[in-house]
C-alpha cells in the first residue's frame, strides 16, 4: 500500500499547529482594533464549520444544509442556557447533542441517495429549519429572534471581550483542526478516502460504507453546531437570518476555497472568504454609491465559479494542478473515457449519478469527486467529433 | 374554510405555470446535458426585468417582451459558454455548484443594475377578471396557464418534428453515438441552455405583471421549479409540467390554509418524501446509482 502522503506529514502538521497555536496567543496583543478582534472571532466560528463540511468533503459529499445544523446549535444553545436555566457550558455540549440527533434523522433518508441528490435533500433540510425557526414563534421567537442570552463565564465571572471569548473560539477551533486531522490520517481517514474513490470498492474491502458516511455526515453537523453554540453565547442574539441559504452557500464557498479535502484549507478558506468579504464590503459603496443589500453574492457567485472551474480542488492546491497541466498530464480522465463508458451504459443521464471514472492515478484518490476535472487533452485535439470528418452530410463544425 | 379552496386552486394553477415553464427548462438542460441548471430560476427574472427596463425605454409590450426573451437566451447561451462548458465533463457536483454560483452572479448584477425596488410590468390585456366556480381568475393568469400549455407544445413540437430537435434528442439518448453521426454534444449543450433561458423568460415575463419582478425572485422560483421537476422524474417534460402544477398548487394551499411562511418549508418536503421515495420522481425512469 502506498505511503498515505498525509501521514508522513506528521510532524509538518505539528510543526503548523504549534506555529498557528502561537500566533495566535499573541494577536490580541497586536490587534488593532475591537472590530478586527470581532472578526478574527466570527472566523474561528467560521473555520469550524468549514472543517466540518471539508471532512464531508473528503468522503465525496458536499452538504448545502451547514447552516440549518449551525442555527440548531444556535437556538439549541441558547433556549438551553436563557429559558431552561441551564450553564452555558452544558448548554453548548446540550446543543451539539440536539445537533447529533437532528443528523442522525436527516441522514438517515439523505445519505441513502446519490451524489446530486443529496445535496438537494440538504439544501432542502436547510430551508425546512430556517423556515421553522421564523414559524416557530412562541419557542424561537420567530423573525425578531431571541436576545439575553446568556454570556459563557469562567470561575462565576461572565466573559465581556472579544478577546476573551477569542481564546476560547479559538481554542475549540485548533481542538476541531486536530481532531479533523486526526481522523483523516487515521484509519477512519483512510476508510473515507476509499469511499471517495469507490464505494463498492470500499465496501468489497469490508469498509462499513454507510456507517462511515452516516458517522461523518453527523460529525460535521456537530462541528456546525458546536461553532453555533459558540455564536449563540458570543453574540447574545440570534435571528433567523444568519442561518438562511445565504449562510450554506457561504460556507460552501469557503470550503471550496480552502480546498474540499484540505483540512488546513478550512482555516485558510474562511479567513479569505472572510477578508474578501471585508474588502468587498469597503471598496463597493465606493464604486457603485446607489447600491444597497447583498450586492456581493455577484462577486461571490463569479468566484465560485471560476474557482470550481480552474481550482475544484482548492486554492490552495491550485497551485499542484496547475503544474501537472502545464507538464501536459491530463488531471483526469480524458474526454473521451466518459463517452466511451456511454456507450457501455447508454445516455448522458448516467453521468449525472456520480459515476466515477474507474481508474484514478494516486493523486485522484487524494482529491474529492470535485477535482474530476477533464482538462483539454493534448492530442486527440478538444472538440466533439473524431478527428477524421464524420460520415455523412453535415455542416457542424466539429471544434465550435 | 371549504370556500376557499376553488380560489386557493386557481391562484396555485397561476403560480404553477411558472414552475411548470422553469421546470420544463430544467428538464431540458438535464436531458440533453445531465446538468442540473439551478441558475434556471434566474431567466425568468431577467427576462422580466429586462422587460420592464424596455418597457421603461418606451418600447412597446409586445417588441419588449420579445427582445427581453432573446436577450434571455443569449445570456443562457453565453452561461453555457462561459461557466459550463469550461468544466465540461467535471463531476456533476461541480457543474451543480458552478450553477449556483451563476444564479448567485446574476442575482447579484441584477441587484447592481436595477436596485433592489420591484418593477411592475403591464398586464397583456387589461381587463375585467373571469369567474371561475366559485373564484376568480384574472386575465393575466389565463395567459399564464395559456402560455404554459403552448410552450410545451411547442416545445414537444420543436423535439419531435425537427432536425435539431431530433439532434437534441439524440444526443439525449447517447452523446458518444450521436457524435458518430455528426451531432456535437457542445452545440447540443448551448442549444438546450438558450431554448430553456427562452422558456423561463417567457414565464418571467407572463408571471411578472401578477407577482411584480424583484432581483431575487429567482432562488425561490428555481428551487421549487426543481421539485416539481423531480417529481416529474427529471426527464419527463410533460410530467415535469404537471409537477410543476402540483407544486404550486400546494404551495397555495398551504398558504391559504396554513401560515403563509410555511409553503417553502412544505414543498422542500414534499421534495424530501419524494426523493427517498422513489429517488427519480414519481416517473422513475432512471437507475439511482451507478458503481
Amino acid at each position: 500500500m502506498a505511503d498515505c502522503p498525509a501521514a508522513t506529514g506528521v510532524s509538518r502538521d505539528l510543526a503548523g499547529l504549534a506555529v498557528l497555536a502561537a500566533g495566535l496567543a499573541i494577536v490580541p496583543a497586536v490587534a488593532p482594533s475591537a472590530y478586527v478582534m470581532a472578526l478574527l472571532n466570527i472566523v474561528g466560528l467560521y473555520t469550524i464549520v468549514t472543517v466540518g463540511l471539508i471532512l464531508l468533503g473528503t468522503s465525496g459529499q458536499v452538504s448545502l444544509g451547514q447552516a440549518a445544523f449551525y442555527g440548531v446549535g444556535a437556538y439549541g444553545s441558547a433556549l438551553l442556557a436563557r429559558d431552561l436555566g441551564w450553564s452555558p457550558w452544558l448548554a453548548m455540549p446540550g446543543a451539539v447533542v440536539l445537533v447529533v440527533a437532528t443528523a442522525y434523522a436527516v441522514g438517515l433518508p439523505a445519505l441513502r441517495l446519490a451524489d446530486v441528490f443529496f445535496v438537494l435533500a440538504t439544501l432542502g433540510v436547510g430551508i425546512i429549519v430556517n423556515v421553522l425557526m421564523i414559524q416557530l414563534d412562541p419557542l424561537t421567537g420567530g423573525a425578531s429572534g431571541l436576545r439575553d442570552i446568556p454570556p459563557l463565564a469562567i470561575g462565576g465571572r461572565p466573559l465581556t471581550t472579544d478577546r476573551e471569548y477569542f481564546y476560547v473560539i479559538w481554542t475549540v477551533a485548533l481542538a476541531a483542526l486536530v481532531v479533523a486531522r486526526n481522523l483523516t490520517t487515521r484509519r477512519t481517514g483512510r476508510a473515507l478516502r476509499a469511499i471517495l474513490g469507490s464505494e463498492i470498492g470500499a465496501a468489497a474491502l469490508g469498509i462499513d460504507v454507510p456507517r462511515y458516511r452516516m458517522r461523518v455526515f453527523v460529525l460535521s453537523a456537530a462541528y456546525a453546531g458546536a461553532a453555533g453554540a459558540l455564536y449563540a453565547h458570543y453574540v447574545r442574539f440570534i435571528s433567523p437570518s444568519p442561518f438562511a441559504l445565504y449562510a450554506s452557500l457561504f460556507f460552501l464557498i469557503m470550503a471550496v476555497v480552502g480546498g474540499l479535502t484540505n483540512i488546513w484549507g478550512g482555516l485558510f478558506g474562511a479567513a479569505a472568504v472572510t477578508a474578501l468579504d471585508q474588502i468587498v464590503r469597503a471598496q463597493m459603496p465606493r464604486l457603485f454609491p446607489r447600491i444597497g443589500g447583498e450586492y456581493q453574492t455577484a462577486i461571490y457567485g463569479i468566484v465560485l465559479i471560476l474557482i470550481m472551474i480552474f481550482f475544484p480542488s482548492g486554492i490552495a492546491r491550485g497551485g499542484i494542478d496547475l503544474r501537472r497541466l502545464l507538464r501536459g498530464d491530463a488531471a483526469g480522465p480524458a474526454t473521451d473515457r466518459p463517452a466511451a463508458a456511454d456507450v457501455v451504459s447508454g445516455g448522458s443521464r448516467k453521468r449525472a449519478f456520480g459515476r466515477r471514472p474507474r481508474v484514478r492515478s494516486e493523486e485522484e484518490a487524494w482529491a474529492s469527486p470535485l477535482t474530476e476535472t477533464s482538462r483539454r487533452p493534448q492530442v486527440p485535439a478538444r472538440g466533439d467529433a473524431p478527428a477524421s470528418p464524420p460520415v455523412g452530410t453535415t455542416t457542424e463544425n466539429p471544434h465550435a | 374554510m371549504l370556500a376557499l379552496f376553488p380560489q386557493l386552486l386557481l391562484t396555485g394553477l397561476t403560480i404553477g405555470s411558472i414552475y411548470a415553464l422553469v421546470a420544463v427548462g430544467f428538464v431540458i438542460i438535464y436531458n440533453i446535458t445531465g446538468i442540473l441548471n439551478f441558475a434556471q430560476g434566474e431567466f425568468p427574472m431577467i427576462g422580466a426585468m429586462l422587460c420592464a427596463a424596455l418597457l421603461a425605454a418606451h418600447v412597446p409590450l409586445a417588441p419588449a417582451a420579445a427582445g427581453a426573451i432573446v436577450a434571455a437566451c443569449l445570456l443562457g447561451a453565453l452561461v453555457e459558454r462561459l461557466a459550463i462548458e469550461p468544466a465540461f465533463g467535471s463531476h456533476p457536483l461541480t457543474l451543480v455548484i458552478i450553477t449556483f454560483g451563476v444564479s448567485m452572479a446574476f442575482r447579484g448584477l441584477a441587484l447592481l443594475v436595477w436596485g433592489a425596488d420591484p418593477y411592475a410590468l403591464p398586464e397583456f390585456t387589461p381587463g375585467a377578471p373571469l369567474a371561475v366556480l366559485t373564484g376568480v381568475l384574472g386575465r393575466q393568469a389565463m395567459w399564464a396557464i395559456g402560455l404554459s400549455v403552448v410552450v410545451v407544445i411547442a416545445l414537444f413540437g420543436f423535439f419531435a418534428r425537427t432536425l435539431p430537435g431530433a439532434a437534441a434528442r439524440a444526443c439525449a439518448d447517447n452523446p458518444f453515438a450521436s457524435r458518430l453521426v455528426g451531432v456535437s454534444p457542445r452545440r447540443m449543450a448551448l442549444l438546450a441552455f438558450t431554448v430553456a433561458a427562452g422558456v423561463g423568460a417567457i414565464g418571467g415575463i407572463v408571471i411578472a405583471p401578477i407577482t411584480g419582478a424583484t432581483y431575487d425572485m429567482g432562488l425561490g422560483l428555481g428551487l421549487k421549479a426543481f421539485v416539481a421537476a423531480v417529481i416529474g422524474g427529471l426527464t419527463n417534460a410533460p410530467a415535469a409540467v404537471l409537477g410543476g402544477y402540483i407544486v404550486g398548487t400546494i404551495e397555495s394551499l398551504v398558504t391559504g390554509y396554513l401560515a403563509p411562511g410555511y409553503g417553502s418549508a412544505i414543498t422542500f418536503a414534499l421534495l424530501l418524501i419524494v426523493l427517498s421515495l422513489q429517488r427519480e420522481g414519481l416517473w422513475q425512469t432512471v437507475r439511482r446509482r451507478q458503481v
